[in-house]
């Protein structure tokens, strides 16, 4: 008897959960619900210490600058990942998403959308059309010694042009100079932007297979520490992912190694593919909040 | 003669081993707490306790920034409260069935579930969440999704082997005469496990929350994946909007921060960690109070 009401509870319990699981299924199984214009835009953004954050909040103006203060005024409410992968996979899964990813990260979960009739591709951030991009940097400090000298001009030569171009970034200079080997040895130090880091580890490889006794001291942590390391002297190059500081560039030489786009995604159900960057302004410091509020 | 002195020789070396590796333990704790203290510290100085604890504005990268975790705080007491109020009931349930009301061919089935829930990744709970949890909650309870609700329901389910496991040992440890008397005065089965049993097993059950309650506030990758982690100002804490508890803040931030952001973020440690220390002194108060009956 007992057992026999133990069965049915647990029967029911089971068929409760497939039942919940086909209602669930449903709406989105059989007829693909429209595009409500009307619901709410989930706001997806970056931890406020990511470099790409920091860059795509300046160029969209998100950050208000005034006489010696900075304010990001990101809406409330804005759902904030420490990482690309997050943001694509909350963009993914909610049909009125807004977020943005470094260009090379695009990939067909999520649609990006073009910014001022700008569509993010390769050639239209190299000729500034597609204006949501940032400089990677090397910048160093007074005179270099030959080595240093002779690695600089390996990441601005054709091959070292080539080994960003195959990372989806955008190389900055428009090289056909092949670099050939110097054969010199000893240790450069590099310091600074996680987000050059993987770029910067493939230009080393390469130029270690040409100088194979050269090493490298490498250390990611992150613009504003690879600044400060130049600045000190305490490494030969620091890498940035931001533009400098007034103050900093009157001291430090700089290089562009090469530009990463910040692509803008939104759902792939979402009929927008064009947004104005002053509505994108707006959806990120909440003016608007619908859909239908964007032209 | 010569055997005895290396025997004893022997006994002694092996209770220095034994005594060290006890100690290891000790110094772990007392290592975390000065490094904790040492970095956190002297941030919350330099901010300013009031500004550091009951300022709910987090703006680190503005001019001039802003530390207050009065948000984070207030998050991680939601969400706790919302695992609580989730994994609570349905864990105590389990561990009542599961001690006195369970055949043993279910029991075979249960049992190993509930052990294998505790050993299942946080990280794994997270993609759970963020996959199922949080469309689940978006189509059917409204929001986009990722908040409070969404937390309490992951964290709530991560509490279940804690308070299932604990209760059930606690709730098993009741004398059998305790039931015997009570089935002698004519009470029901269910009368005397409600009535009797239960209660008796008080202070395991208390313990058994306790400890849920230090996961659930502790617990880190699930969270950050499924929450949302918007800073909200207090008056705009909703249970399907977004929130940041104190963990997801130190884990968002942590791999770029730098100078005095990275500070604070250790400073958010030493909340948690005071956090947790409290847990457990009422825990042991409980323990205590409960040996004296």
């Amino acid at each position: 008897m007992k057992k026999n009401k133990i069965l049915s509870v647990a029967l029911a319990v089971i068929l409760s959960m497939v039942f919940a699981g086909c209602a669930q299924d449903t709406p989105s199984g059989e007829q693909p619900a429209e595009f409500n214009f009307d619901k709410d835009i989930t706001v997806v953004a970056r931890d406020s210490a990511s470099g790409t954050r920091g860059a795509f909040h300046e160029i969209m103006k998100i950050i208000v600058k005034e006489s010696d203060t900075e304010t990001d005024k990101l809406v409330v409410g804005a759902l904030e990942f420490d990482g690309t992968d997050k943001v694509i996979t909350a963009v993914e899964g909610d049909k009125y998403g807004i977020g943005y990813i470094s260009l090379g990260s695009v990939s067909d979960r999520i649609k990006a959308v073009a910014v001022n009739s700008a569509e993010p591709t390769v050639e239209n951030v190299r000729d500034g059309s597609y204006s949501v991009s940032r400089p990677f940097l090397l910048v160093t400090k007074g005179t270099e010694n030959d080595l240093v000298k002779d690695f600089l001009k390996f990441t601005e030569s054709a091959q070292g042009q080539a080994v960003a171009n195959e990372m989806k970034f955008i190389g900055a200079v428009d090289s056909t100079e092949e670099y050939t080997s110097s054969g010199m040895s000893g240790t450069i130090k590099v310091a600074g932007s996680t987000s050059v880091t993987p770029l910067m580890e493939k230009l080393q490889e390469g130029y270690r297979e040409l100088n194979p006794d050269v090493t490298f001291e490498m250390q990611s942590n992150g613009s504003s520490q690879g600044i400060k390391a130049a600045l000190d002297g305490s490494y030969d190059i620091g890498m940035s992912s931001r533009e400098l500081k007034e103050e900093e560039a009157s001291e430090l030489n700089r290089r562009v190694l090469a530009i990463d786009g910040i692509a803008v995604i939104v759902n792939k159900e979402n009929p927008k593919s064009d947004l104005a960057s002053e509505d994108i302004t707006n959806i990120y410091t909440g003016k608007i909040t619908k859909w239908s509020e964007v032209k | 003669m010569q055997n005895t002195k290396k025997s004893n020789f022997d006994e002694k070396i092996m209770q220095a081993i034994f005594f060290l590796s006890a100690l290891i333990s000790v110094l772990a704790v007392i290592a975390i707490c000065l490094f904790l203290f040492m970095r956190g510290i002297p941030a919350i100085a330099e901010i300013g306790f009031m500004d550091f604890i009951f300022n709910e504005k987090w703006g680190p990268t503005n001019k001039p920034a802003s530390y207050g975790i009065l948000s984070m705080i207030a998050g991680s007491i939601y969400v706790t409260a919302g695992a609580i109020v989730i994994g609570v009931p349905v864990g105590l349930m389990c561990a009542i069935f599961l001690a006195e009301f369970c055949p043993d061919n279910v029991y075979k089935i249960v049992k190993p579930a509930v052990n294998l829930l505790a050993g299942i990744p946080s990280i794994i709970y997270g993609f759970f969440g963020m996959e199922a949890i949080v469309p689940f909650v978006r189509e059917n309870l409204g929001g986009n999704g990722y908040g409070i609700m969404s937390a309490s329901i992951i964290l709530g389910i991560m509490i279940l082997p804690t308070i299932i496991s604990i209760s059930e040992s606690s709730i098993r440890a009741v004398p059998k005469s305790y039931g015997e008397g009570s089935y002698g005065l004519g009470a029901t089965k269910e009368e005397t496990v409600f009535n009797v049993i239960v209660p008796a097993a008080k202070s395991g059950v208390l313990t058994s929350i306790i400890l849920g309650v230090g996961r659930a506030a502790g617990e880190t990758m699930a969270v950050v994946m499924v929450a949302g982690n918007a800073v909200m100002p207090l008056d705009k804490i909703e249970l399907l909007k977004p929130i940041r508890t104190l963990t997801a803040n130190i884990v968002t931030e942590m791999s770029y921060a730098s100078g005095l952001h990275e500070s604070a973020l250790i400073s958010t440690g030493v909340v948690l960690f005071v956090f947790i220390i409290i847990l457990n002194i009422s825990l042991s108060l409980i323990k205590s109070k409960a040996q004296r009956n």
